[in-house]
């Protein structure tokens, strides 16, 4: 008797602690079109989703055919939104832990992140290596795109 | 006191950092990719029972919190500068600044790169991270491996890793780390509470060589990494028992750990095992050699969903056990936990935890509770804000 109400009151117990969670939970994010970017120095032309993945979560620092290359993020927006739930398969929270991961460890250091999509067309144009992200509509000269395999 | 602590770690971190900026001066900040970045959190404990890790958790306690603040330079693409400094409170243990890491890392290529200076340990599936609040889905890791009140003492140490990764064709890749240096766990450690509570001190704590590696085997089933990692030490220090002078040493530890994870999608599933046998002896002056043998093993399986963007929850069951202990509910402890965490934004975020413990092996010390109860209930609530 004593133990069937023990198992009660703990089933009790986690029922209410994920009622009170489930009820905060957030809105889907839209979605748009988005395309990557390379500085001109990036000798590839197209990009696997395995490696933009790979680059992107900081599991490596380059890709096939063009060597060391750089990842650049956007703060938010739809282009970042699309980008995480295509490529990354990622939240932006689940993304961001893993680079507070990487950095705090010792393991790595935080990408470039900007605003915009012309100021990563900026950033992107005059660094060697970069790779970054913007909505399919956004110019973006001085930049070659990356077709995504 | 609090002046001196700040003092003693600005001591320890200052140099470093005139260290680091030494081979930059001559490059523009921008060049040098100098970030900065931090992280704090604040929990609340409240146990039923039993006074968890010095804390007044059975009258509702706040001791719990850290602050942390990581300073890094990357000059160049492949090579990086960081130090890393932490506040730590968390009741008997902590309440003052250390430094987490300090090191210069080269990586050469994907293959093969070095770190060197006060650095992580790559053992198990969270060792490197199991300190990094922001990180984690959970207010608490398994605490039959990943215990908070040992963690300083036993997730770094002075010396180096070499790590880097061996493709092995499109949908796989083999992980490797070897690292070797030398530990010093602290006085203070949770490991020296039985010492303590027996009335003996281990004040400069015990320290000797360690060396070991881990393998992640990222296989070709999308998502799954499976993995083993091996820790040597012979860690030895001073004794006091009143005043009585002697030795403490463990001879040979040898520390093997299992872990696979699996990640796809919304889910995320996890188990590990641990094993740590210690062939502990003190030696008194004059006294013959009392042997203070634990073997101590360790598991827990655990799996997460993401329900939303910002919502995340999960549950894991953790296991532990001195084999070589007395039979008693201070040999174990099984812990079942449900937890959750909400992200309001990139920067803030809210965990809460709920664990139903049985035995008393880890961070239930018998000095705090002379009435000490076999089961205990634990709810955490906690606040984080990085940036």
């Amino acid at each position: 008797m004593k133990t069937s109400f023990r198992v009660s009151s703990t089933v009790g117990s986690i029922l209410l602690a994920l009622a009170v969670l489930f009820s905060l939970a957030g809105a889907a994010q839209a979605r748009g079109q988005v395309v990557v970017i390379a500085n001109n120095s990036v000798a590839a032309s197209e990009i696997s989703r395995a490696e933009l993945r790979d680059l992107f979560t900081g599991a490596t620092s380059s890709i096939k055919g063009s060597g060391e290359v750089s990842p650049v993020l956007q703060k938010d927006g739809p282009a970042h939104q699309e980008f995480l739930g295509q490529y990354v398969g990622k939240s932006d929270s689940a993304f961001r832990a893993g680079w507070r991961s990487l950095l705090f460890s010792g393991q790595g250091a935080m990408p470039k992140t900007f605003e915009t999509d012309a100021d990563v067309v900026e950033y992107v144009s005059r660094t060697r290596g970069a790779i970054g992200y913007i909505s399919h509509s956004s110019p973006h000269a001085g930049v070659k795109t990356l077709a995504v395999k | 006191m609090i002046r001196d602590r700040i003092a003693g770690a600005l001591r320890a971190v200052l140099p470093l950092l005139a260290f680091t900026a030494l081979p930059l001066a001559a490059q523009s900040m921008d060049d040098l990719n100098i970030q900065l970045h931090g992280y704090a959190t604040q929990g609340f404990l409240y146990t039923n029972h039993n006074s968890w890790n010095g804390t007044d958790s059975a009258s509702g306690s706040a001791q719990w919190t850290e602050a942390v603040v990581n300073v890094s330079a990357q000059p160049e693409s492949k090579l990086r500068i960081g130090v890393q400094a932490r506040y730590f409170l968390l009741g008997d243990y902590g309440d003052s600044i250390t430094l987490d890491w300090a090191q210069i890392d080269y990586r050469a290529n994907e293959k093969f790169g070095v770190r060197a200076g006060k650095v992580k340990t790559p053992t198990g599936l969270w060792n490197e991270t199991q300190d990094i609040d922001p990180a984690q889905m959970w207010a608490l890791l398994p605490q039959s491996i990943y215990q908070i009140a040992s963690r300083d003492s036993l997730l770094d140490h002075f010396g180096g890793v070499v790590y880097g990764a061996i493709s092995l064709g499109e949908r796989s890749k083999i992980e490797y780390r070897g690292f070797g240096g030398t530990r010093i766990i602290s006085g203070s450690d949770s490991v020296f509470q039985p010492l303590r509570d027996a009335g003996m001190s281990v004040p400069n704590g015990i320290r000797g060589p360690v060396y070991g590696g881990a393998l992640h085997w990222q296989t070709p089933l999308s998502g799954l990494m499976v993995g083993a990692s091996e820790d040597v030490e012979r860690p030895a220090g001073e004794i006091l028992v009143g005043p009585m002078q002697g030795t403490i040493s463990s001879g040979r530890v040898v520390s093997p750990d299992f872990f696979a994870k699996y990640e796809r999608g919304r889910i995320m599933a996890a188990a590990e095992y641990d094993r740590t046998p210690v062939q502990s002896t003190i030696q008194l002056t004059g006294l013959p050699a009392i042997p203070d043998p634990t073997d101590y093993r360790a598991f827990y399986l655990m799996a997460s969903y993401k329900v939303s963007s910002k919502l995340s929850a999960g549950a894991y069951y953790s296991s532990f056990i001195n084999r070589r202990a007395a039979v008693s509910s201070s040999r174990f402890q099984k812990d079942w936990t449900v937890a959750g965490r909400y992200d309001f934004n990139s920067f803030l975020y809210a965990k809460a935890e709920q664990h139903f413990i049985d035995g008393t092996a880890v961070g239930f010390n018998a000095s705090d509770n002379p009435d000490l109860q076999p089961a205990t209930r634990m709810t955490i609530l906690k606040l984080g804000v990085s940036f």
